[in-house]
């Protein structure tokens, strides 16, 4: 990073918040995708949201990438940096602005963690809906730029269906804001909420959001069913659906994915191939009804255990056993890939066994962990980067998976975003046309392509998830990827 | 991780697979209490084992990631946290040791170092330095930094000492028999600590032995990398402590996770298996009389009580002992029990920190009394010394006059007559 | 204005192409969006109708843009599925248009609207292109959210051709209710209770008085609540929810109310020159409201839009623009549909100048 970058950056930050040393650098190399490591040229800390607003007028005036980054969660390398870029680290704006229980909404700064806000509201009865499993340190703002999902997606949404109003500077400087305090959101005019979220950091940032709380439920039913072949399980699934019930959660696991999150959490899982979780939420008489149906269609459904959680401690046990599960896997191999593709629910069957064929070809080890109200399937690919060619073979039965979901009328991705990972599969899934109008649009905001620059979009200058040989930029020592 | 860790260093295969089973996934973050005052990668465990690799790779030299491995409080809060199973505390320890080994420290932090390390694990050493830190105290605005903080943790006068015997018999029906290790520092600084754990075990016919040549366990200086010194000092409770004890019951947090330990710091040494035989036999007090179960109810006190109680992290974190302290508490009439938010964070006192940094140990205890002032109580428990000192300490500075006890002390003042 | 009924995409980048300025209609059933000015072609997008494909395994619909609300309805009632958002105007609108102009109806308060249920389209946009966005499957975050782009945006930056939406399994049985109450305070007290209990309701409308005469009392505000679900559990939730709002809210009366065709739409009833959606959070509500007493008006989703009649609209402009608020026309002959405090522009402005860089969707 050239005297120039850094006496303007001086302006900005007190020299302690700025980061060029690399001890401070190298732990920013990544985010929870291993797979690709990138130094910046600096890391930044902002306080406040002038701060980041002058920043990336900076960034825009000097031509200098910038990633925005929170807690390094992503699971697509969303948040890897740009070599010789900035990283504007935003978690330390982590204030809850205001939070009103009467009108039910939070207004937050980027670097609340998604958990705190529900754990503030707690004490009101209500919660913040989108929970997805890294909840306890990921960020509202990392969530915004990639429409973070969870467990209990199918039947309130994702991270789009509860962001009410945003205020966020886009990337050549322009402050604007939208929505408000209706549930209604941006209500009247485009919704350009919707458009913002999941932009993957290429709009901008978001400085304010707004978010909806929601009355936590009077009752839960958490059924936990042990089969002992994955197709039931998934079957079980289809029934459930065809029987009209519209339950919270429906999770399913398999052998794999359960050794890992009971080796880690000692989660109580029953032995099974696979495991069904099912939650039922809303008020109690309700409920009630709902789990007598339930219960017959579980029983029905060939599953040789069941358990209902009789407590609260008993349900948090059964959901962090789930939500552990991709780091878990940690324990089982070196190395792993997470998939995040999406099939049609009545093809999950048809998708489980293609998958299985695929990693007996490939003689890797696939674990599965799956959102499977939605069809989100987590395939979990698990390699030993060790072993030469290993990665090269993971990706390539990933590239497969992904394949096999577009084939099925799905999507490659249904929540971790394209990011780093998934870029160069994107004309699977678009035309060259939509891919050129969603680049047109990308420009027409960032016409300097600073923002995230390199992700979500097949080629350009970062360094790509290439199928063969080394990339360019690889073989000149640039970037390396572990 | 993949890494290209290359070391002869005994403990490097530990070191390698704690870096080899991190994912990267972040879930330490949250659970950090560094990150969640400075907010900064390198000061959270997912970024100094990324330090540690790097610097173990020689990717980065050791000095350049110094100040952020110095700045973990080795609380062990990741680890629970960690869903892919890294031992933090085997990487940390391991590489503490062979940095400490190479490290050039500036002169008035060596002196400061070789002080805490010469007096500290010696009671009557640091009685003695105790009393003459009185004159220092005098002296404390001239003092560079490094001392100041040794000082000023200091109280303004010692408590008497008070030997125990070397062995207190059960009372009634005898149904087990522990050595009980009566620590270093808290030996000086709290004996009445000792006393009420001899009393209230003898009174639920718990044979306890106390020998007299017993001395530090060593966690203090494992703690802080001195691997060497710390075994020299362990080898001695090898010796003096019986053999058929059925167990070796510690008072304070620190000491028991350090002694649990000792099969790692004694891998290759000539009596590793006598360490490994020593430390499985370690268990802390509040643990084993929750196991033991209390043979009579406790009188209780004669009025409402809401009780805090301070989670020490070498017992709740390294140890996993989360439940029995409570349970022993929530078994006294008249006592309340309330949960305090973030009660797994570190007050900031662990181990020699809170002299080594001052003002992250300062700002985490003002945040912990923060936090159990907002539950109200009329009393503070804890199970560590280190704790009990910091959070007094605080509360002083504050002007506050809420007592804080020992768990031990607790159960005794709430026995029957 | 020349009409063109168009059967197709092709049909419709034809139009596009071939004319300086386009205007997309559906069945015309909200009067207000189609101002007779300007020589706009009109693109007439009401042929272009029919489901495409319904899975109701896989709680997914997609339908052509022009397909009435009714058909669709009706298609999913018969597989025991609804769509959440309850389209505001199921006689007569059209899907396309309902998504452009963003108007869901009271049951939105249940699970959410348009917005939360719109899952990707096919459009034709203001430079000939036919192209989609968002995708088909319940859950997908690839590429940018231009689907979510389209509700609200009243045809002004792509003619949208097919759409997809979620669905879900409806209830198979309702009971209304409503409580009076006797001041605006009152009501919007026992509306921040009730949204924010744990009793999950379909939908929580509130009415203003109805004019007294001489002599007589006036009525008080009419909170009406709706609840669905199983019949067998429906007698014991109403019970427990009326006990609840006696309980915890001061109201003054409890009444079942019919659950007759009309009841749970937001615009029966409501007559003047022009008909206006107006988007608020509950806390705006008095100020709005002291603003326009003299209007016909209706709060739903628990005071998060307000629908509103008046014969003087330039006032209700004015009422808006004090509060800050904004409001679209969708009956009445008026200039231009938007009033009141104006819409984003920094963002919406770019993607207007990528998807119809000539400005020819007016």
């Amino acid at each position: 990073m050239n005297r120039a970058i850094y006496d303007a950056l001086e302006t900005i930050y007190p020299a302690e918040r700025i980061l060029m040393r690399d001890a401070q650098l190298l732990p920013y190399e990544s985010d929870a995708l291993t797979a690709f490591n990138t130094k910046p040229g600096a890391v930044v800390i902002p306080l406040n949201e002038d701060e980041i607003i002058a920043t990336v007028r900076l960034c825009h005036e000097l031509d200098l990438p910038f990633v925005a980054r929170g807690s390094g969660t992503s699971l697509s390398g969303g948040s890897l940096p740009i070599a010789d870029g900035l990283v504007i680290g935003l978690n330390r704006l982590n204030r809850i602005k205001r939070l009103d229980p009467r009108q039910r909404i939070a207004v937050v700064e980027p670097g609340v963690v998604n958990l705190h806000i529900s754990q503030a509201a707690q004490p009101y009865g209500l919660y913040y809906a989108p929970d997805p499993s890294s909840q306890s340190i990921c960020t509202i703002g990392g969530n915004i730029a990639f429409n973070s999902g969870g467990a209990h997606c199918l039947k309130y949404g994702m991270t789009s269906n509860h962001v009410l109003g945003l205020k966020v500077v886009l990337a050549d400087g322009a402050v604007t804001e939208f929505g408000g305090e209706s549930l209604e959101g941006v209500g009247i005019g485009p919704d350009v909420i919707g458009l913002f979220i999941g932009s993957e950091g290429l709009f901008g940032i978001a400085l304010e959001i707004t978010v909806r709380l929601m009355p936590q439920p009077e009752r839960y039913r958490t059924v936990l069913a042990a089969y002992d072949d994955l197709g039931c399980a998934g079957d079980a699934v289809s029934m459930v659906v065809a029987s009209g019930l519209l339950p919270g959660a429906m999770e399913i696991m398999d052998r794999l994915a359960i050794k890992a999150a009971e080796a880690s959490v000692n989660a109580g899982y029953p032995d099974a191939e696979a495991l069904l979780i099912v939650e039922l939420e809303g008020e109690a008489p309700q409920v009630e009804a709902e789990f007598e149906q339930l219960n017959g269609i579980i029983a029905e459904s060939g599953a040789f255990e069941t358990r209902v959680a009789q407590s609260e401690e008993e349900r948090a046990r059964i959901w962090k056993g789930r939500k552990s599960a991709f780091s878990a896997v940690g324990r089982l191999s070196p190395d792993y890939i997470v998939q995040d593709g999406v099939v049609p629910r009545s093809r999950l069957g048809e998708a489980l066994l293609e998958i299985n064929a695929l990693k007996q070809n490939y003689g890797l080890d696939v674990a599965n962990v799956f959102h499977a109200g939605d069809g989100n399937l987590h395939p979990l690919i698990l390699y030993d980067g060790r072993e030469p060619g290993a990665l090269r073979k993971a990706e390539q039965l990933a590239g497969e998976i992904l394949a096999l979901c577009v084939a099925l009328g799905g999507s490659i991705t249904g929540e971790h975003g394209i990011g780093m990972e998934k870029r160069d599969y994107m004309p699977a899934m678009f035309s060259e046309e939509e891919l050129d109008i969603m680049q047109a649009l990308r420009r027409a905001i960032d016409p300097k392509e600073i923002a995230n620059r390199g992700k979500m979009f097949p080629g350009g200058e970062a360094p790509a998830l290439a199928l063969q040989g080394m990339h360019p930029l690889e073989q000149q020592g640039v970037i390396s990827r572990e | 991780m993949r890494h290209q860790i290359v070391s002869d260093d005994l403990r490097a295969p530990e070191m390698a697979e704690a870096v080899e089973k991190c994912v990267h996934c972040g879930f330490c973050l949250a659970a950090c209490p560094t990150y969640n005052l400075l907010g900064e990668e390198m000061d959270s465990p997912r970024g100094r084992i990324y330090l540690m690799k790097n610097v173990l790779e020689e990717n980065l030299p050791a000095a350049e990631a110094q100040p952020y491995i110095d700045r973990c409080l080795g609380c062990m809060a990741c680890v629970p946290a960690c869903p892919s199973g890294v031992e933090y505390g085997d990487l940390l320890v391991g590489y503490r040791a062979l940095q400490e080994k190479q490290r050039q420290r500036p002169p008035l932090d060596a002196l400061a170092r070789k002080l805490i390390c010469e007096t500290l694990p010696y009671p009557r050493r640091f009685r003695l330095a105790a009393l003459s830190g009185k004159l220092g105290k005098a002296l404390l605005p001239v003092l560079p930094d490094a001392f100041a903080s040794m000082l000023s943790l200091l109280p303004d006068k010692l408590p008497p000492a008070r030997p125990l015997p070397a062995v207190l018999p059960a009372q009634g029906e005898r149904r087990g028999k522990v050595a009980l290790l009566l620590g270093c520092v808290q030996q000086v600084l709290a004996p009445e600590i000792s006393h009420a754990a001899a009393q209230v075990l003898a009174r639920n016919g718990v044979e306890v032995h106390m020998p007299r040549q017993q001395g530090c366990c060593g966690s203090i200086l494992l703690h802080v990398g001195e691997e060497e010194q710390a075994r020299d000092i362990a080898r001695r409770n090898f010796g003096c402590i019986p053999a058929d004890v059925d167990a070796i019951i510690t008072t304070a947090a620190g000491c028991g996770s350090g002694m649990k330990d000792y099969e790692l710091l004694f891998k290759g040494q000539a009596d590793a298996a006598r360490a490994a035989a020593f430390s499985h036999r370690v268990i802390d007090f509040s643990a084993y009389l929750a196991r033991l179960g209390l043979r009579e109810t406790t009188a209780g006190f004669s009025s409402q009580r809401r009780v805090v109680y301070q989670d020490a992290c070498h017992l709740l974190h390294a140890q996993s002992h989360q439940s029995e302290p409570r349970a022993l508490l929530n078994g006294i009439a008249n006592l309340r029990l309330v949960e305090i938010a973030d009660a797994g964070m570190c007050c900031g006192s662990a181990g020699t920190y809170n002299i080594d940094q001052p003002e992250i140990a300062a700002e985490l205890s003002r945040r912990k009394v923060a936090s159990i002032l907002a539950a109200e109580p009329d009393l503070v428990v804890s199970g560590n010394i280190g704790c009990i000192t910091q959070l007094r300490q605080e509360f002083a500075r504050q002007n506050l006059t809420l007592p804080v006890a020992h768990i031990a002390e607790v159960l005794l003042q709430a026995a029957p007559a | 204005m020349t009409a063109n009924t168009l059967r197709g995409t092709s049909e419709i980048q034809d139009c596009v192409r071939s004319n300086e300025r386009v205007h997309v209609v559906g069945n015309g059933s909200k009067s207000a969006l189609h101002p007779q000015s300007g020589g706009a072609a009109l693109a007439d997008v009401s042929a272009l109708s029919g489901i495409v494909e319904y899975q109701p395994s896989e709680y997914t619909v997609t339908v052509r843009a022009g397909t009435p609300v009714a058909e669709i309805a009706a298609a999913l009632a018969e597989q025991g599925q609804y769509l959440p958002f309850d389209p505001l105007l199921p006689d007569c609108a059209t899907i396309g248009g309902t998504v452009a102009s963003n108007l869901s109806g009271s049951r939105r308060y249940r699970y959410g609207g348009l917005r939360d249920f719109i899952l990707g389209a096919a459009v034709v946009d203001g430079a000939g292109r036919a192209f989609r966005v968002g995708g088909k499957v319940v859950k997908n975050s690839a590429g940018f959210d231009l689907s979510k782009f389209l509700v609200g945006s009243l045809g002004q930056y792509a003619i949208m051709t097919e759409l997809t939406f979620k669905v879900f399994p409806d209830v198979p049985r309702f009971r209304s209710l409503s409580f009076r109450y006797e001041q605006l305070d009152a009501a919007l007290d026992a509306i921040a209770t009730i949204s924010g209990s744990a009793y999950e309701l379909d939908a929580l409308d509130l009415l203003p008085p109805p004019p007294a005469n001489k002599g007589e009392q006036a009525q008080g505000w009419a909170l009406m609540a709706r609840l669905g679900g199983f019949a067998e559990t429906l007698p014991q939730r109403a019970e427990r929810f009326v006990e609840s709002v006696k309980r915890e809210t001061a109201t003054m009366e409890v009444r079942e109310l019919d659950e007759a065709d009309e009841l749970w739409n937001p615009l029966a009833g409501l007559r003047g020159a022009a008909v206006v959606k107006v988007v608020l959070s509950p806390r705006q509500v008095p100020a709005l409201d002291a603003a326009i007493k003299r209007s016909q008006r209706r709060y739903g989703v628990g005071g998060n839009v307000a629908w509103v009649a008046t014969d003087d609209l330039a006032a209700l402009e004015r009422a808006l623009l004090d509060a800050g608020l904004r409001g679209l026309c969708l009956l009445g002959a008026v200039e231009r549909p938007i009033i009141g405090a104006p819409v984003e522009r920094q963002l919406s402005a770019r993607v207007k100048q990528v998807l119809d860089p000539q400005r020819k969707l007016v």
